[in-house]
């Protein structure tokens, strides 16, 4: 006997199949190890008895075992698939007859031949599923050979009961998965607090239905199950509902088969149900519908999440109408992020200064609508505030639908949810282009009048010259004036607006600057300054120029005239100390000729200088006759040079 | 030394006053210009030793290149003359420097002087402070 192993478990048989299919066949029958039953044991009682033998058995042949569903005349109810007969006669088309197995060089050395049993009779009809796979064989066996083997009538018998035992094999399955089925559903139904079933019996008018039903439609859940005409379930219907149900009962009958609707279900004492009914309605041999059930289910909640879910949906399509007509209708661009940066918004104005098509500046796309000048720094600074969460603020141009670059103000602030995290940014982009071209304009004229006073200056001083010549006598007094005209030009030149270009090559704007331009006249030959400046610097603006330029212009012009300027070796030494709030000056010259004394009466130039400090600066002016040179100081508040900011400053201070 | 020079500035009463001041020295003053075409032509005509330029002409900021052209085409020694230095702050090739405007007569002596030097090829010494001299 050949053994059945792995290696050939998908080998094809002859007869088209191969082992692994035919035992699943097998399998798929529930049957194996199974009680008995009284049907096949029928069968083999029959068989027994026809064919006057005294054992006759249903034989399943499992891969490695046969098993009995049913037997007389045996004990055991399974065996070894090794020893089995039946492996053999499943296999053929038609009844195998063994007449004498010790003579049967296939089964001579069989146990159940040899031992005990001795087994010398067999004869086997195979047992083949539906689709032609052996499953075992219905056999009967006697313990003496016989050489005549089966009559034509034990043949047939053998034959037609192998046919009965595959019918009642596929009955019992049947019937097994349909009482499946059926518990399944009655099962998920028990489950369900929400399912009625019904039962429309249509030539009698009389529906039965489950209590869950008959609760439902406000019934009597005794008559429900007992069975009551249609009529008295219809009553529960809302009655805006009802005749639509009507129809779609109608429609069911009439053809379509199939019943579905949705209705309400008022019961007095219950509140309002909303109800999905779906039901099936079979047909009578005469076409006639005959038979109609179906179930309820109760979908009152999710009616009202639906409607709460609908509401909710349209509050919030109405915000973001309202949120969009807000937008669009702004007169700046206004734009909003994810908040990795992800451009997912624009509204209409954004689209109608930058022409672009909807959707192509989502994303990154933005970038590429700035100058290209601007980008990298417009990059560096978003990115700065996507890992922040700083205000953004830039100021950029932004192309045009035309091609023209306008400048832009762009800003955003983060949107923060409960938890502090950045869940969108929101940004305008407002048109500056206009109010920067005025600015720049007004730097420009600023510029320009600024560039035109100094040339006044110039031609103020050539004038001067020029009438000078007309009047000989005049020259000094001419001469004087332009200096001190040169000194003011200069002093001016340190606080008015200046452009990159007009800016003083010194690079400061400061008094100590200011100061070495204006003594630079009077450096030595070999180019070292004579009055050396020291100390604190200070800016100082336009209202103290004129003061500081004469002050300074008539200490120079004394000092060459009669000081220390006059003679070659002699020096100054300017001090400028901030104490607290003053701003002291301190010039001492010396290496001049000895002073004698104060002079007997203020030139006209001392008084000029003694008004700026203490008219215009506000101030103190002492002069000290000192033998080894004179000494001048000038006491001034702080804020006296600068007199313009500190009242920025102290008007800021009061804002704040 | 005494030399022909060429007045390039557009305000006529602060040209008027610069010949006054150079003829005064001794120096002979050939004309004076308003604009960079008419400098040109002037400098084409006639010969000029030393020109004072202001940058801001009548038409427009072209002193600097007149001066630069000048220098380098009719040699010409060019010292700029004007209310914006910083408008030639790092220097003109071929030029001698820039003098600030407003300045006195002593300082247009000194910076007329030095610049004769420097064309003659005499020994560079006093140069007055107001004059910035290009590197």
């Amino acid at each position: 006997m050949r053994p059945v192993t792995l290696s050939n478990i998908n080998e094809r048989h002859p007869g088209g199949w191969n082992e692994r299919d035919r035992v699943a066949a097998l399998r798929a029958y529930g049957v194996l190890h199974t009680a008995p039953e009284a049907e096949f044991d029928d069968i083999v009682a029959l068989a027994a008895r026809i064919c006057e033998a005294p054992t006759a058995l249903i034989s399943l042949v499992d891969s490695d075992f046969q098993w009995f569903k049913a037997r007389v005349g045996l004990d055991a109810c399974e065996t070894g698939r090794d020893v089995s007969f039946c492996d053999h006669a499943m296999r053929e088309t038609d009844i195998m007859v063994v007449p004498d197995a010790t003579k049967d060089p296939r089964f001579s050395d069989n146990a159940l031949v040899t031992g005990d049993l001795g087994i010398r009779f067999y004869a086997g009809a195979p047992l083949l599923s539906a689709e032609g796979l052996p499953l075992g064989a219905l056999c009967i066996i006697d313990y003496r050979p016989r050489p005549e083997g089966l009559t034509d009538l034990q043949r047939q018998t053998l034959t037609v009961l192998a046919r009965q035992v595959i019918s009642q094999l596929e009955l019992r399955r049947a019937l097994a998965q349909r009482a499946e089925s059926q518990d399944t559903a009655r099962r998920a139904l028990l489950a369900s607090e929400y399912v009625g079933a019904w039962d429309w019996d249509i030539v009698n008018d009389r529906v039965v239905a489950d209590e869950r039903f008959a609760r439902m439609y406000g019934l009597d859940p005794e008559m429900a199950v007992r069975g009551a005409a249609i009529g008295h379930f219809m009553g529960a219907i809302h009655a805006d509902d009802a005749k639509r149900v009507n129809e779609d009962i109608q429609r069911a009958m009439n053809g379509d088969g199939v019943f579905a609707s949705e209705y309400r279900l008022v019961v007095e004492g219950e509140p309002e149900r909303w109800v999905v009914a779906r039901g099936q309605v079979y047909y009578g041999p005469d076409g006639a519908p005959e038979h109609f059930p179906g179930i309820s289910v109760d979908v009152t909640e999710r009616k009202a999440m639906d409607a709460n879910l609908a509401q909710a949906s349209a509050a919030l399509a109405e915000s973001e109408a309202r949120f969009r007509a807000i937008a669009d209708s702004m007169p700046q661009m206004a734009w909003s992020t994810l908040p990795d940066g992800f451009h997912d918004y624009y509204n209409a104005r954004w689209y109608e200064f930058t022409g672009v098509a909807a959707g192509s500046t989502d994303g990154e796309g933005w970038a590429a609508i700035f100058h290209p000048e601007d980008q990298p720094r417009a990059w560096a600074l978003w990115t700065h505030s996507l890992e922040t969460g700083d205000l953004y603020e830039i100021e950029y141009r932004l192309r045009r639908a035309d091609g023209v670059y306008r400048w832009t103000l762009g800003r955003a602030t983060p949107i923060r949810d409960e938890a502090g995290a950045i869940i969108r940014w929101f940004g305008t982009c407002t048109d500056i282009d206009d109010l920067k071209r005025v600015e720049q304009n007004k730097e420009l004229l600023s510029q320009e009048l600024s560039h035109r006073i100094k040339n006044i200056f110039a031609v103020v001083s050539a004038l001067i010259a020029l009438s000078a010549r007309e009047y000989p006598e005049a020259k000094a007094f001419a001469s004087a004036v332009r200096n001190r005209i040169g000194a003011l030009a200069r002093a001016h030149e340190f606080v008015r607006p200046h452009s990159e270009v007009s800016r003083p090559t010194v690079g400061n704007m400061t008094l100590h600057a200011f100061l070495e331009a204006l003594f630079r006249p009077y450096a030595d030959d070999a180019g070292a300054p004579r009055v050396v400046v020291d100390g604190d610097d200070a800016l100082f603006d336009d209202q103290a120029a004129t003061s500081v330029a004469l002050l300074f212009h008539e200490l120079a012009t004394n000092a060459a005239k009669y000081g220390a300027l006059s003679e070659h070796k002699g020096r100054v030494a300017l001090n400028t100390r901030l104490a607290e709030d003053r701003f002291i000056l301190t010039w001492t010259e010396q290496g001049g000729p000895t002073v004698a004394g104060a002079p007997t009466h203020a030139g006209f130039g001392s008084s000029l200088a003694t008004v700026s400090v203490e008219g215009q600066l506000g101030g103190t002016l002492e002069r000290f006759w000192r033998p080894g040179g004179l000494v001048v100081v000038a006491d001034l508040p702080a804020t006296a040079l600068s007199r313009r900011r500190a009242a920025e400053k102290s008007a800021n201070r009061h804002l704040a | 030394m005494t030399a022909r020079i060429l007045i390039i500035e557009d305000e006529a009463l602060v040209a008027m006053e610069l010949r006054f001041v150079l003829e005064d020295l001794g120096h002979e003053v050939v004309a004076t210009a308003g604009d960079a075409r008419t400098a040109r032509n002037l400098v084409k005509e006639m010969e000029v030793d030393l020109a004072l330029v202001d940058i801001h002409l009548s038409d427009g900021p072209t002193g600097i290149d007149l001066g630069r052209d000048i220098a380098r085409e009719d040699g010409v020694t060019v010292l700029y003359m004007t209310a914006n230095p910083g408008m030639v702050r790092d220097g003109v090739a071929g030029t001698i420097g820039v003098l600030s405007k407003p300045t006195d007569e002593r300082a247009v002596q000194q910076a007329v002087e030095y610049a004769l030097r420097r064309r003659v090829g005499e020994p560079v010494q006093y140069a007055p402070p107001e004059l910035q001299i290009f590197g």
